[in-house]
């Protein structure tokens, strides 16, 4: 497990003019499938045009939702191998956080947020290096799966004694939509969209034009030989952990605006967000984005014809096609 | 040795918690133990926790008003448990209570949770009093020791659909044809095949929109899909985070309707949903049951718990008080603490000041619902909850249309 290869299309490619095409065959491929059902539904689909229209829009942005929430995901799944149980408590964990920031110091919502991400990263940092750092060095798997199921449970319950269980909303934020071709699309969720295109892009960018990112990159790749040449593989994987938890950190940020905050709201991204990390490539932001966009998608304009679960028995079928098809996700590189 | 020595402390600390327990017994009249069985923890922690704690003060509210005079002025004491909101969960916890000597049991906010704490009260001879949930299954098992104060989801969606009728009747509109958006599941289904059979039977056209209850994050396309047929009304059923999602994207589609109607729906009449929703509730209407907001004693009770507790008494809460109100009456007049007397006294009990706007006292019928139990009809106005029909429980002049 410590063979961690990282996503081609943040690779170095030394052979990408050799086995470019052939790399991106996929990811191309579902970049076109998208427009070609979607032309599909709007001409044979048989449904109202503006209520297709409607479910594309609120799919793209109910997919950019997605992808923020898995971004972190990905980034710790792909460089420590922590399968991190703890991501939906964390995503709670923020919002609270920035619900307490807005109530309680009157921030404006996305200040809030702003604040929220520096202090999520320290906490990402001290669990990383404080509870799990040993057992992901040896390469104990179950050791670390069962710390962030006891950490979720300790967050959860901790924020279910402060809070209370009672839905919250958070104050303040910015009522209103934008009409595209007649689909509503609302303020909200276009600034939680936006936030994670830039969250992609500037992870992208660490990762790739940074020498810290090429630390995180060797260690992924193979944590020893990052040690032999001085890398200190600890304080990456504690940094890793900590700029994945100040992803979580945007995300709920974020979604608070238009979530009903409750201590287990975090948990219900969790399972789709693991879809969307292995359907996008353990590990690739892109991938990551890519997968929440197409998860959202087949989901919202899904369920025009499989209306309520099976929208999502659509969601898990397109995950068994996917990985059948191609097990290391659609921006993974085989091992 | 030393393992020795380990097993003869361990009988002595039993025989002395023996003792303990043997003591108490032989002193004054022992408590009566009243159990209830709530989500405490998990995701409905919030509502289940409120609901217990009505049950506390409910406890000690009657305590203090003399506990049960033909026992000798015996004290009730509160036994609760967390059914963590699930099924298996809440048996078991149900199974324990029974165990520590309770003459009744109240819950349990869940239908599925109620079923199996309902075949636990059944097999023990222990009454069990549901302060909520919903199914009509629940009392169909042929149980003999389960109550229900609260309407179920059949009466639910037949007055909540007959009282939509009669206030655009009343206020000069006709309803032709309506959308109904629904979660998923026997409580979503049970409340809207009652409605839809009711509606069908006026003449009204209902169109049927569902949504699962996992990962509904976003209301946009089904209020769409609901508004895409010229509906008069937009009708809801579901949970809180639901129906704040469905009323804000309402608000945003502004279709041409003349109300959004909620039938048992968790958000419209549940306290935060007024502020949580701003502009969007505005005008939302709800047909719920409900407690009643002008009876004296519910305004006292519910000040109180706000003080006590620093968190608002919503309707669940006050039939949980309502259901240990029961249990209190049976007991005066079994003048037993046997689970079994205690059961007869609740089937044949009649309690005349309910705390909830029902038609008539809580009498229970021989399936153990209670006859009188129906729905009012709310709606946010000026950012209030207010209780707009029928006329006797009116409180504000309903707005219809709404929109």
């Amino acid at each position: 497990m410590q063979e961690r290869t990282w996503a081609a299309s943040e690779a170095p490619d030394s052979d990408a003019a050799v086995g470019g095409i052939e790399k991106y065959r996929l990811p191309l491929a579902v970049a076109a499938a998208v427009p070609v059902v979607l032309v599909l539904i709007y001409t044979v689909g048989d449904k109202d045009t503006g209520l297709v229209t409607q479910s594309v829009v609120t799919g793209l942005l109910l997919g950019g939702v997605y992808a923020l929430v898995s971004i972190g995901l990905t980034l710790i799944f792909g460089v420590l191998g922590v399968i991190n149980f703890a991501h939906g408590a964390m995503l709670s964990l923020s919002m609270f956080l920035v619900f307490w920031l807005t109530s309680t110091l009157g921030l404006p919502v996305y200040l809030a947020t702003v604040v929220a991400v520096p202090l999520m990263l320290g906490f990402g940092f001290v669990v990383q290096g404080g509870l799990l750092n040993r057992l992901t060095v040896s390469g104990n798997h179950e050791g670390s799966l069962l710390v962030t199921l006891g950490l979720s449970l300790l967050i959860t319950n901790v924020l279910l004694m402060i809070f209370g269980g009672r839905p919250l909303s958070v104050p303040g934020s910015l009522e209103g939509a934008w009409r595209v071709f007649g689909a509503i699309a609302s303020y909200e969720r276009l600034i939680a969209f936006g936030g994670a295109l830039l969250v992609a892009l500037a992870l992208t960018l660490v990762l790739n034009k940074t020498s810290f990112g090429m630390c995180i990159r060797a260690v992924s790749a193979n944590s020893q030989g990052a040690a032999l040449v001085g890398v200190n593989v600890g304080r990456v994987y504690a940094l890793t952990f900590g700029i994945g938890s100040a992803c979580v950190a945007v995300a709920g940020g974020l979604l608070a605006p238009f979530l009903s905050l409750t201590p287990t709201v975090g948990e219900e991204f969790t399972i789709l967000a693991f879809v969307i990390v292995v359907l996008g490539g353990l590990g690739s932001v892109v991938g990551a984005m890519v997968g929440g966009i197409v998860i959202g998608l087949v989901q919202t304009v899904g369920a025009l014809y499989l209306p309520g679960t099976g929208s999502l028995i659509l969601v898990f079928a397109v995950f068994v096609i996917v990985l059948l098809f191609r097990p290391q996700g659609i921006f993974g590189v085989t091992r | 040795m030393q393992k020795l020595i380990g097993v003869a402390a361990m009988t002595v600390a039993s025989i002395a918690l023996v003792a303990c327990g043997g003591e108490g017994a032989e002193g004054e009249v022992e408590d009566i133990v009243i159990g209830a069985v709530h989500p405490l923890s998990g995701a409905l922690a919030g509502a289940g926790t409120t609901m217990s704690h009505a049950a506390e003060m409910a406890v000690k509210d009657l305590n203090e008003a003399g506990g049960i005079e033909c026992l000798d002025g015996a004290q009730l004491r509160l036994a609760a448990g967390d059914s963590k909101g699930a099924a298996a969960t809440g048996q078991s916890e149900a199974q324990r209570l029974i165990d520590e000597g309770s003459v009744a049991l109240v819950g349990t906010y869940q239908s599925d949770v109620t079923q199996n704490v309902s075949a636990v009260a059944e097999r023990a001879g222990v009454p069990l009093v549901i302060d909520v949930a919903v199914d009509d299954a629940i009392l169909e098992q042929g149980y003999k020791n389960t109550f229900r104060i609260q309407p179920n989801a059949t009466s639910m969606g037949t007055d909540g659909g007959a009282a939509l009728l009669k206030m655009a009747e009343e206020n000069g509109q006709s309803i032709d044809k309506v959308s109904y958006i629904h979660v998923e599941g026997a409580f979503g289904q049970s409340v809207f095949d009652a409605f839809e059979a009711e509606a069908q039977s006026a003449g009204v056209d209902v169109e049927e929109i569902t949504y699962s209850p996992a990962n509904f994050s976003d209301a946009t396309t089904v209020v769409r899909q609901a508004a895409s047929g010229n509906p008069d009304v937009i009708l809801a059923t579901g949970y809180y985070p639901d129906g704040l999602l469905i009323a804000k994207a309402v608000q945003q589609l502004n279709p041409d309707i003349q109300a959004v109607y909620g039938i048992a729906n968790g958000a419209f009449d549940n306290g935060p949903f007024p502020s949580d929703a701003g502009p969007a509730g505005e005008g939302v209407l709800s047909a719920n049951y409900h407690y009643d907001a002008n009876d004296e004693r519910v305004q006292d009770i519910r000040k109180r718990f706000q003080e006590r507790y620093n968190e608002p008494m919503e309707t669940a809460a006050v039939l949980t008080y309502q259901a240990v109100e029961v249990i209190k009456a049976a007991l005066d007049q079994a003048c037993s603490d046997d689970p079994m007397e205690v059961r007869n006294a609740i089937a044949d009990i009649e309690i005349e000041d309910p705390l909830l706007a029902f038609d008539g006292p809580i009498v229970f019928d021989e399936t153990g619902q209670n006859e009188n139990a129906t729905v009012i009809a709310m709606q946010v106005l000026d950012e209030k909850i207010e209780q707009v029909y029928p006329a006797e429980f009116k409180a504000a002049d309903l707005a219809y249309p709404a929109k």
